[in-house]
């Protein structure tokens, strides 16, 4: 498939080697498999656009619980995804300790999960790098982590955990920018949220869950809220009425997360 | 990291030459990669946060592949490709959601291409790469992005 879909874009986008791109290609061209290749962009990308916007209270944003009772892999996965986007809102709020605190829960979510290996160094860097305050550094660990987490997932199979992980630091990435949104609505701060080929791409990997993962209560609401965010992040204009609405869906589902 | 290692039909006729292929196979992927961080090691410098996410992988001359990537109107991105095709020519270039060339930038140079973009809007855009010119029938390359 994958063969197919170059050959076809070999012929869509022939432009010579010292020439000029084509100032416009036919995107129909492009399969729906594409959406395989989908990057779901880390949390710091969009906070360091709402840092420009603004000044937000990041330290509001930081949750004071965290979860020591663990529920099934599925839930797990979403943890340790919404944990590692906690880390990015802590590296905002320049806290070391939470960053602490996250870097070793990162570790204990992980080992869980029978992925203990693809973390300990980061999550040891992570620790090492709030001390030192180097937030930069920070920021690139808990990118680490999480790659290699998926990445270890990936190896044993378990590619759809791997896409819960990435799903549940969307689901507390959203939640953040919704909040901070809806405390100062701007146009421009609303137009983060503009991601339905991104939300989409989540429904369909929902949709292809094993069983076991698609009974669970937990992704099943997922799966409803999703559907339901849709439609209100696919306008040009992204309301303080729709910003409120998908803070309040998101932030339901957190709270399923982090108490299972 | 999303990772398309190339798969030679020959291989499978012999399990023993598949193992003691497949080893430089890795090494050759994993040399482009390099390529792609070695050319964006210096936008570092210019406060640039280079992503984990990466692509590595291997095309045909004049065979382009699209990725599609979800980026923020605020931000500054730089994509850069490399690969250890020394003589290869190579592209990458940034198109929005209808199919009009979006980047701000763009270049190539020996083994290396970059694009860069400032999105006037937050939404999906197609990240194209291709390789252009390459005396080799399969091209590996390796492709990473930043944003500040």
């Amino acid at each position: 498939m994958k063969f197919l879909l170059t050959a076809c874009l070999a012929t869509a986008l022939s432009w010579s080697a010292v020439g000029q791109p084509p100032a416009k290609i036919d995107v129909s061209q492009f399969p729906a498999t594409m959406v395989d290749d989908v990057v779901v962009p880390v949390p710091s990308e969009i906070f360091s656009v709402l840092d420009k916007l603004g000044s937000p209270n990041w330290q509001a944003q930081l949750r004071q619980d965290s979860s020591d009772q663990l529920g099934n892999r599925a839930h797990i996965a979403l943890l340790l995804g919404a944990t590692v986007a906690e880390g990015f809102i802590a590296v905002q709020a320049q806290n070391p300790e939470k960053v602490k605190e996250i870097g070793k829960n990162v570790l204990k979510y992980s080992e869980a999960i029978g992925v203990r290996d693809a973390v300990i160094q980061h999550s040891n860097s992570i620790i090492e790098a709030a001390d030192k305050r180097d937030w930069n550094r920070v920021r690139s660990e808990l990118d680490r982590a999480q790659q290699n987490v998926r990445q270890a997932m990936a190896e044993l199979r378990d590619e759809q955990l791997a896409q819960l992980v990435s799903l549940g630091g969307w689901l507390r990435g959203t939640e953040v920018l919704t909040a901070i949104v809806r405390d100062d609505y701007s146009k421009d701060g609303a137009d983060l949220l503009h991601q339905p080929k991104l939300v989409s791409y989540f429904e369909e990997q929902l949709k292809n869950m094993p069983p076991g993962f698609a009974r669970d209560p937990v992704v099943k609401k997922i799966q409803t809220v999703l559907s339901k965010i849709t439609p209100l992040v696919s306008v040009d204009t992204i309301s303080l009425e729709s910003v409120k609405e998908i803070h309040g869906m998101t932030a339901e589902i957190i709270v399923l997360i982090m108490k299972p | 990291m999303k990772r398309k290692l190339p798969h030679p039909s020959f291989l499978a006729a012999f399990l023993g030459v598949l193992i003691l292929t497949i080893i430089p196979v890795h090494a050759v992927v994993d040399d482009a990669l390099s390529f792609a961080y070695e050319c964006a090691a210096p936008y570092v410098k210019d406060n640039y946060t280079v992503r984990e996410e990466a692509w590595a992988g291997d095309l045909g001359e004049q065979e382009a592949k699209a990725i599609l990537h979800q980026l923020f109107k605020g931000n500054d991105y730089w994509f850069w490709m490399g690969t250890d095709v020394m003589s290869a020519k190579i592209s990458v270039h940034i198109y929005d959601a209808e199919g009009n060339l979006a980047e701000t930038d763009s270049w190539q140079r020996k083994n290396f291409a970059a694009a860069r973009i400032k999105p006037k809007k937050s939404g999906s855009y197609y990240v194209v790469i291709k390789i252009e010119d390459s005396p080799t029938e399969r091209t590996h390359y390796g492709l990473v992005y930043g944003y500040r």
